[in-house]
């Protein structure tokens, strides 16, 4: 016998564009409680004129359900390269230890980053008016919380074995080199939501994105770490969407209201040379860092930046009446030296650094000489056969004081000008009567729109000469950072250069060691 | 221009020289030298003669050059002034403020 029982027809799946139709647009309602101004509360205060929230197009068209399954297949694939990787003791097949100086910085400087960046997409997804953009901003922070955790995992093999990679959390909030891309971080949360979009989603993500996140991809493929290029992979599809974005948002903005053009632009002169000058730290890893380098910091550049932004993008935006960003002459007068001069500041300054530098071989200066031929010879040579004579006589220079730190981007002021590699470049604003000392015209301009903000910055040196940092002395400081014995300082010699050496000792030595 | 703000944005600068008692922030930099990246920052008494403040502070940083000879700084700046120095006038006296930037050549 059989029973009937009586089932509902089953239901018509919804085609994924109509699916991401209700959830953004037709889960939005109009408020009846408060006032539309008290649920946005932070839409209007930065002059943006918004007409038409429903002008936003999202290309990507994601749903949650979408969203979470293509996640999930990644990470099963990352984690997978991730227990490989350290069961088969990958770690010895890099190119060398010192290669993982990159990536000390990486964990440093930038996954405390994707983290802020997580919260602060959070804060949009409340908080944007239309909920298309509402929507991808809570994707995004997803994203960005992800790519954080799953940085953590896939570096944190590497901690067991090699200093400088405990307490990056702790250092991100303390450590001088740190508070340049912390202070950028800072800088844009402070902001509202639509300058926070501009530097982020466009300046950050868009436009020097090649420049900041690729390198140290690359750098990883090149030189054996395999688990750091599947993350980069991992997170590829996220970072075109993050891209897509940050492209959005502008278009958006620019098409609302006439009136939004000039504020806009305002934000892309400042923040284009906020990340352009942290993109710096990036510079000096790609050029220095890598035992085996990818491409010149001026190739890059110029391929990604001169071409790609300058050739391919702001022609776009000319007709909206956006020009290429101001100081951006600079920028490209500089790629001859920049690299150069941000790795001697690490080189000076890494006995208080959570990485280790060394000057660079013969070899090494060879390329740099083919990379630079308008510049190394020139300028940057002499200095580096002056630390290999030293160091042939068993010295290591190191900066025996501290240095003096840029009130905008917070790094060593150790640019020059842009038309003389061989003096170092000082500006200065008075502000309440008080001096303020700037790297260059960009920061300077920056510090004299908004001088109220910056007068703010936690510098790091002035930071420590309050006695706000551990103690007054050397090691106090270092305490207070979270740096340990064997992170820091030469990489030759260091506990990492002799583990490694331990490590690939021919069998037939370590043999007759024993 | 001022910061957009949705309140009074009125906040004191971090490194007021309130923030350093009887002492205060000289920059000093060897001008031509590239070998020490950058300016260096010292806290120093207002009322340090600028003699000590050479011996005690700069000649020791200066020392990280091992090429550096104290005999041969000369041509002293503040800000982009030419600047007579004396060794027995105090930083303030000099008119050395708080955040000064000195250059020397050697």
């Amino acid at each position: 016998m059989t029973i009937d029982t009586p089932q509902a027809a089953p239901r018509k799946k919804l085609a994924l564009k109509q699916r991401y139709e209700l959830l953004t647009r037709d889960l939005d309602w109009e408020p009846s409680y408060v006032s539309k101004e008290k649920l946005f509360p932070y839409t209007s205060y930065e002059g943006i004129k918004v007409h038409d929230w429903d002008g936003w197009e999202d290309p990507f068209r994601l749903t949650v359900d979408s969203y979470y399954k293509y996640q999930a297949e990644k990470d099963k694939r990352l984690y997978a390269v991730l227990d490989s990787f350290a069961q088969s003791q990958g770690h010895l097949t890099l190119s060398d230890a010192s290669y993982l100086n990159a990536i000390k910085l990486f964990i440093q400087g930038v996954t405390p980053l994707e983290y802020a960046a997580h919260r602060h997409f959070a804060y949009l997804a409340r908080y944007l008016e239309g909920p298309a953009p509402r929507f991808a901003a809570l994707c995004q922070s997803i994203d960005e919380l992800r790519h954080c955790q799953t940085q953590i995992h896939t570096i944190s093999n590497y901690n067991k074995y090699y200093g400088g990679f405990h307490s990056w959390s702790k250092m991100h909030d303390r450590v001088w080199y740190l508070s340049v891309p912390k202070s950028l971080f800072d800088d844009a949360m402070s902001s509202g939501p639509f300058e926070f979009l501009i530097s982020i989603s466009f300046s950050f993500e868009y436009l020097l994105t090649n420049l900041l996140f690729v390198p140290f991809m690359s750098g990883a493929s090149f030189n054996g770490d395999l688990p750091t290029m599947s993350f980069g992979f991992s997170a590829q599809s996220d970072e075109s969407r993050h891209m897509t974005l940050g492209l959005e948002a502008i278009k958006f903005l620019l098409e609302q209201d006439e009136d939004n053009v000039p504020i806009i632009q305002a934000w892309i002169d400042k923040w284009f040379w906020r990340a352009y000058r942290v993109s710096a730290l990036v510079a000096a890893m790609m050029d220095y860092m890598l035992p085996k380098p990818v491409m010149s910091w001026r190739e890059a550049f110029e391929l990604y930046f001169e071409d790609q932004m300058l050739g391919g993008l702001f022609p776009d935006l000319e007709f909206y009446g956006i020009k290429p960003p101001r100081h951006v002459q600079d920028a490209i007068a500089e790629k001859g030296k920049l690299s150069h001069e941000v790795y001697k500041v690490l080189h000076n300054f890494s006995f208080a650094a959570a990485f280790t530098t060394q000057t660079p071989d013969d070899g090494h200066m060879a390329w740099l000489s083919e990379q630079y031929p308008e510049t190394f010879d020139q300028y940057y040579r002499p200095v580096w056969e002056k630390h290999q004579r030293i160091e042939a006589e068993g010295g290591r220079v190191f900066f025996q004081g501290l240095p003096q730190l840029c009130q905008v981007c917070q790094i060593p002021m150790a640019f020059t000008e842009p038309d003389d590699p061989g003096s170092i470049a000082f500006r200065r604003s008075d502000f309440r009567g008080e001096t303020f000392h700037t790297c260059s015209d960009g920061c300077k301009w920056i510090f004299e729109r908004e001088p109220e903000k910056y007068v703010q910055a936690w510098l790091p040196v002035h930071q420590i000469y309050q006695g706000n940092c551990g103690g007054p002395t050397v090691p106090d400081v270092l305490a207070w950072y979270g740096i340990q014995d064997g992170d820091n300082g030469e990489y030759k010699g260091s506990p990492d250069a002799q583990s490694w050496a331990e490590w690939h000792r021919h069998p037939a030595d370590a043999r007759s060691l024993t | 221009m001022t910061v957009k703000a949705l309140y009074d944005y009125d906040f004191p600068s971090a490194d007021r020289v309130e923030n350093f008692g009887d002492d205060q922030l000289v920059y000093v930099h060897w001008k031509g030298n590239l070998f020490l990246v950058s300016a260096a920052t010292f806290r120093a008494p207002k009322a340090m003669p600028f003699g000590e403040f050479v011996s005690a502070m700069i000649n020791p940083w200066a020392s990280s050059d091992p090429d550096f000879d104290p005999s041969s700084m000369h041509d002293w700046c503040l800000f982009d002034e030419s600047f007579e120095v004396a060794d027995d006038r105090s930083l303030a006296d000099l008119g050395i403020g708080h955040k000064a930037l000195l250059t020397f050549s050697t």
